[in-house]
């Protein structure tokens, strides 16, 4: 029988260096639902998408974050993305020297060895290639071009939504805190988030445009402040925040 | 194997000098890209550039050889230009040697040196490389980069670049740097579903990339950067 909830976050506290982030996160994510965590800068907006990931630099002093049942905390990055959990990141790393192709693949490859599957093809990877990038609408010489390397802020984006398509995850979490007002790449994440949602998977969205959820409609959202989520409620709160300001909250 | 090799007017050369070390696999026996092959331990070559000559040589020192390199390059010929290229892999207790003198004694010639390694384990690597720019050498064009990467705490890198000068009107520069592999980009494969260890080889393949691009376009290159690749991944 299989569970409704995917996430469930308890009482989260964690620290980078010296300095306490979030005080106290309590958040449950279900299946087939959108979740957005909005807030002021250093809320803990980007801290709290850093710990799901398994971020080094960052510790857990408290609470506890159960994904499908497993304890979060105890896994490490790699095993988080098997598990079917997905960063999108605020800035996508530039990795020289590798292609687009060859990363894909052996990210495809590492989670099905992970999962006792054997790993793909030749054939077979290159038609999901080649079906995923029409999907997301990367164009196919991406394929050769080397990950991230001189790509613009919008095409960092679609990589990154082509990598969500490739790994098909459970959660993903887009961080999309400072995409530098690029409407362009906003709207290809949202575009990229609406084309592959399921009524299996669930979103988490941590941002602070309203703008970007114009096109992602959210089913639930948080308020973040101060490294606690002071309010969660329905959609109608995006407008309230809009009106009004964060201020006006918790 | 000791060479004095003189490369007249208007002529070129192109070797590909490799230290095996224990490597019996190494793909290319004679001939690579253009290049003419040479397997040996120990390198020692001098070579003199006349008028508009031009000179490659790369060199590639595997896992397990312990080789010494020794470099004397004349630009003697007006508008010559040499290129050296290079690549040590250390995992171990390798404690390779490489010593790469250029001396532009013409106006107009150019070089460019580009020499990139992996050390870990125990290993010690020491790269001396001079570039002597002569009085009447003007319009000289001399570079030089040693970048290597350190994966244990043990390793060393011993790397002493050096530019003598004496005409005016050059462009020549050097540059060393040292570093470790950047975990900001491990955590950007890891969090893909990338295992760490597989992320460093991708890291490492990334590293040493520049210097296959330093290798012309032709049919062996995958060849050669797959063997690499498979080196590294078994070696480190």
């Amino acid at each position: 029988m299989e569970t409704d909830i995917l996430l469930e976050i308890k009482g989260l506290k964690a620290r980078v260096e010296d300095k306490e982030i979030l005080r106290g996160i309590d958040l449950t994510v279900r299946r087939g639902e959108t979740h957005v965590v909005m807030g002021p800068n250093g809320a803990g907006k980007s801290t709290l998408s850093s710990v799901l990931a398994g971020k080094p630099q960052y510790t857990v002093t408290d609470g506890s974050v159960t994904f499908m049942g497993r304890d979060l905390l105890k896994m490490s990055p790699e095993e988080r993305a098997w598990a079917g959990i997905f960063l999108s990141f605020q800035y996508p790393v530039e990795i020289p020297g590798v292609s687009i192709t060859n990363f894909i693949r052996t990210a495809v490859n590492s989670k099905r060895q992970a999962l006792g599957e054997a790993p793909l093809s030749a054939a077979a990877f290159l038609k999901l290639m080649k079906e995923k990038m029409a999907l997301v609408q990367m164009k196919p010489e991406f394929a050769k071009r080397e990950v991230n390397v001189g790509f613009s802020g919008g095409e960092k984006k679609r990589n990154e939504v082509f990598q969500m398509a490739m790994l098909d995850p459970v959660l993903s979490i887009l961080d999309e805190t400072d995409s530098g007002l690029d409407v362009d790449a906003l709207r290809i994440v949202a575009e990229g988030v609406n084309t592959l949602k399921t009524p299996e998977k669930s979103t988490i969205v941590i941002t602070h445009y309203q703008r970007l959820l114009d096109y992602i409609v959210p089913d639930i959202v948080h308020v973040l402040k101060d490294g606690r989520i002071v309010r969660t409620a329905g959609r109608e709160l995006v407008a309230m925040i809009e009106e009004n300001g964060y201020d006006s909250i918790g | 194997m000791t060479d004095n090799i003189i490369i007249p007017a208007g002529d070129s050369s192109k070797l590909l000098l490799v230290s095996a070390g224990g490597n019996a696999g190494f793909p290319f026996g004679k001939e690579f890209c253009g290049y003419s092959v040479l397997t040996d331990n120990d390198f020692s070559c001098r070579m003199t550039l006349s008028d508009n000559a031009s000179a490659e040589i790369l060199v590639l020192i595997l896992p397990g050889a312990d080789s010494r390199m020794d470099f004397r390059i004349d630009m003697a010929g007006a508008g010559a230009d040499f290129r050296f290229g290079g690549l040590y892999l250390c995992p171990d207790r390798e404690s390779p040697m490489i010593n790469a003198e250029v001396v532009h004694k013409m106006r107009g010639c150019s070089s460019r040196q580009m020499l990139k390694g992996i050390v870990s384990g125990n290993a010690k690597v020491r790269f001396h490389g001079k570039i002597t720019v002569a009085p009447d050498a003007q319009k000289t064009e001399a570079y030089q980069e040693n970048h290597s990467l350190l994966l244990s705490d043990n390793a060393i890198v011993d790397t002493s670049p050096q530019l003598e000068i004496y005409a005016d009107d050059v462009k020549c520069s050097h540059g060393a740097a040292i570093g470790k592999l950047d975990e900001n980009e491990q955590f950007y494969m890891r969090s893909r579903g990338i295992p760490e260890q597989e992320a460093k080889v991708l890291q490492m393949i990334s590293f040493i990339s520049p210097v296959m691009e330093f290798l012309p376009e032709c049919d062996d290159r995958a060849a050669m950067s797959e063997y690499l690749e498979q080196t590294i991944r078994t070696a480190f």
